[in-house]
């Protein structure tokens, strides 16, 4: 149970700055997802945070000790690597056992703490195999087992479930917010899967060009992303963007007659460029909100739900819509959507407006 | 094409090689069993067949006794030497460090040396009148006055085991180091979170990754310093007092110094024994390595 504090963190590798000032406090318990594309510093800045690689300028406090210069050993933390990185020549029994080892506990309590390690992750049989003898989840299994153990002050995760296949993924994401509630540990999760990012957090930094474009909960990343980037990067389909142009305090979709009126707009000048952002699940046919006359270019049945792309104006828009619904393309369709589920960003600066 | 044109072929493409290798290795290999039976000369007629009196007096002789304890001693702390500081050298210019790649291109050079060209050197290095080893010891005041580190019973074989190490211990280096690239950064970096210091890290980490490319050196390696000629004929020709004579010297002088084809023949073929169940237990060593680190 530990607070983690991240300040002002620079990294830069010869003339290419990585991360660019990152600040975050972590409350103890509380489990922070650093969610980005590839390249965009998540991962260095959790290398950071083990002592794996050292930052350019800035601190990190772990209850309020810094532990700039501290050998990654010394600082209490536990890492989880999306290879497994397992020891490939020991048996699972002294794989988790390994850290506790190395601090010279005794072997009676070492045995009593990788038992019962091993019972919550229900590895217990697996004991006595070799990293090579096991499938991609019980590894990932005894990765994580090899973390718990030690009971540390912080756990590091490393995009621990891309190796995985889907169903997989899954049952151990389950498994790991099970974990989390049951330990409540402090943890910082580096992943690309908004959907691992959504269902485990209890906030979300989402990063860009190292730097965290929003910090907040995942109902608020969802429902009022800061930015273009962060409206785009979480939900599936993504959100529909549209562009337009102010209007009397509401936005006007280029190509249509379409005015939506959007509070908070009121004080934009007219004309302005704006993007309007409407997430596929905001879009019904119940003909409640704001009419969307549209034409079905492509139906495509998922199973749990109808994903219909269709043309309003001279752009594309995605709606997800009940599997009952009764839509074939070609189709001229009344969608409509409700304009307090709008999100409108500036199309320069790409923040939110309203 | 049917699998029997396909097989055919097969043979015929190899047919050439197949008959240069029967000339060049299969006959002469029959021929020195066939002498070895015999107490042929060099020259001269084909000699008499004497049975396995060859081998008995070759196995019993303490000339062959020797030479077999000379050639193991050279074999095993050579290779020793050459695995240790291979895997030390590989482990260095593993290494971050400002002129890294300069010091790994250098690393190859003494084993691309002829060993001949080698042997030379280190002659030079050893010559008991101007040699830079009795110079630097004699400057350093470790050494009173010059030696004869090639002239001395005691000397000649560490003095030749050194020379064999300078020359072969970067195959050992390269293959190490080659081999050290392919551990995982992840795993190191566990490793380190983990708390395993310089000792644990090689032994859990490194060492697994290491060993079935090790095993491969050391095959390699033991073979060849079984049967070690070139170095040990130009720096000692076997001398002095015969402390430096190994098999394959010992099969040279008894056939080509001393004429006695016949019983120069069964040593030969005892040597081509004991270096064949070497590659053999090797082999199987290898085999069981490869799958350590999967």
């Amino acid at each position: 149970m530990s607070t983690l504090t991240i300040s002002a963190i620079r990294k830069s590798y010869g003339t290419v700055e990585t991360l660019k000032g990152i600040d975050v406090a972590l409350e103890s318990g509380e489990f922070l997802v650093l969610l980005g594309a590839s390249g965009c510093g998540k991962s260095t800045l959790l290398n950071i945070i083990a002592g794996l690689a050292e930052p350019t300028s800035g601190d990190i406090r772990i209850d309020e000790r810094s532990i700039i210069g501290v050998h990654p050993k010394d600082r209490d933390i536990a890492m989880v690597f999306q290879s497994y990185a397992l020891y490939p020549n020991l048996t699972v029994h002294r794989n988790i056992g390994f850290g506790l080892e190395m601090r010279k506990v005794d072997k009676a309590t070492r045995d009593r703490a990788v038992h019962e390690t091993a019972k919550l992750l229900q590895i217990e049989n697996l004991l006595e195999r070799k990293p090579g003898q096991l499938s991609g989840g019980q590894r990932q299994r005894v990765a994580i087992g090899r973390a718990l153990v030690r009971n540390p002050k912080i756990f590091l995760f490393d995009e621990p479930l891309s190796n995985l296949d889907a169903k997989l993924r899954m049952e151990m994401r389950t498994e790991l917010k099970r974990l989390h509630q049951l330990t409540k540990t402090t943890v910082v999760y580096v992943t690309h899967d908004q959907i691992e990012a959504m269902t485990l957090a209890t906030r979300i930094a989402v990063m860009r060009n190292g730097r965290i474009e929003q910090l907040d909960t995942p109902e608020t990343i969802y429902n009022r992303p800061a930015t273009l980037y962060v409206a785009t990067f979480v939900g599936a389909p993504p959100m529909n963007l549209l562009a337009g142009a102010a209007d009397r305090g509401g936005v006007r979709i280029d190509g249509t007659d379409i005015a939506v009126p959007v509070p908070g707009l009121e004080s934009v000048p007219p004309g302005r460029r704006l993007v309007l952002g409407i997430r596929p699940e905001a879009i019904g046919t119940s003909g409640q909100g704001l009419p969307l006359a549209a034409r079905c270019e492509v139906a495509e049945l998922t199973g749990p739900e109808l994903v219909v792309t269709a043309i309003i104006g001279s752009q594309r828009l995605v709606a997800t819509l009940p599997a009952s619904t009764k839509i074939k393309p070609g189709d001229e369709i009344a969608l409509s959507a409700d304009p307090a589920l709008f999100h409108v960003f500036d199309a320069e600066t790409e923040q939110r407006l309203n | 094409m049917s699998s029997t044109w396909m097989t055919t072929r097969a043979w015929l493409l190899m047919l050439p090689l197949l008959v240069i290798m029967i000339a060049v290795i299969g006959w002469p290999m029959i021929d020195t069993v066939r002498l070895s039976f015999t107490d042929a000369k060099l020259v001269g007629t084909g000699g008499s067949f004497v049975g396995i009196d060859n081998y008995v007096k070759m196995l019993s002789s303490s000339n062959f006794q020797r030479a077999l304890y000379a050639t193991t001693w050279f074999a095993v702390v050579s290779v020793a030497a050459e695995m240790v500081i291979g895997v030390l050298a590989a482990l260095l210019l593993n290494q971050q460090f400002y002129g890294r790649a300069v010091l790994r291109a250098l690393l190859i050079l003494p084993w691309a040396l002829p060993t001949v060209v080698n042997a030379t050197l280190w002659r030079l290095i050893y010559n008991p009148e101007y040699g830079a080893l009795n110079s630097a010891l004699t400057q350093i005041g470790l050494l009173d006055s010059y030696r004869s580190w090639l002239g001395e019973p005691g000397t000649a074989m560490t003095a030749l085991i050194v020379a064999d190490c300078w020359k072969n211990f970067p195959l050992v280096a390269f293959i190490a180091l080659a081999a050290l690239q392919a551990v995982p950064r992840d795993i190191t970096a566990a490793s380190l979170v983990d708390g395993a210091g310089p000792f644990n890290r090689f032994r859990f980490v490194i060492l697994p990754y290491l060993a079935g490319p090790l095993m491969v050196a050391l095959v390699l390696r033991t073979i060849e310093a079984f049967k070690v000629f070139d170095i040990i004929w130009v720096m000692t020709r076997g001398g002095p007092a015969n402390s430096t004579r190994t098999l394959s010297i010992l099969v040279y002088q008894e056939a080509f110094s001393f004429q006695r084809a016949g019983s120069g023949a069964s040593l030969a073929l005892v040597v081509t024994l004991i270096v064949t169940v070497l590659a053999v237990g090797y082999g199987m060593l290898v085999r069981r390595t490869a799958g350590s680190a999967t």
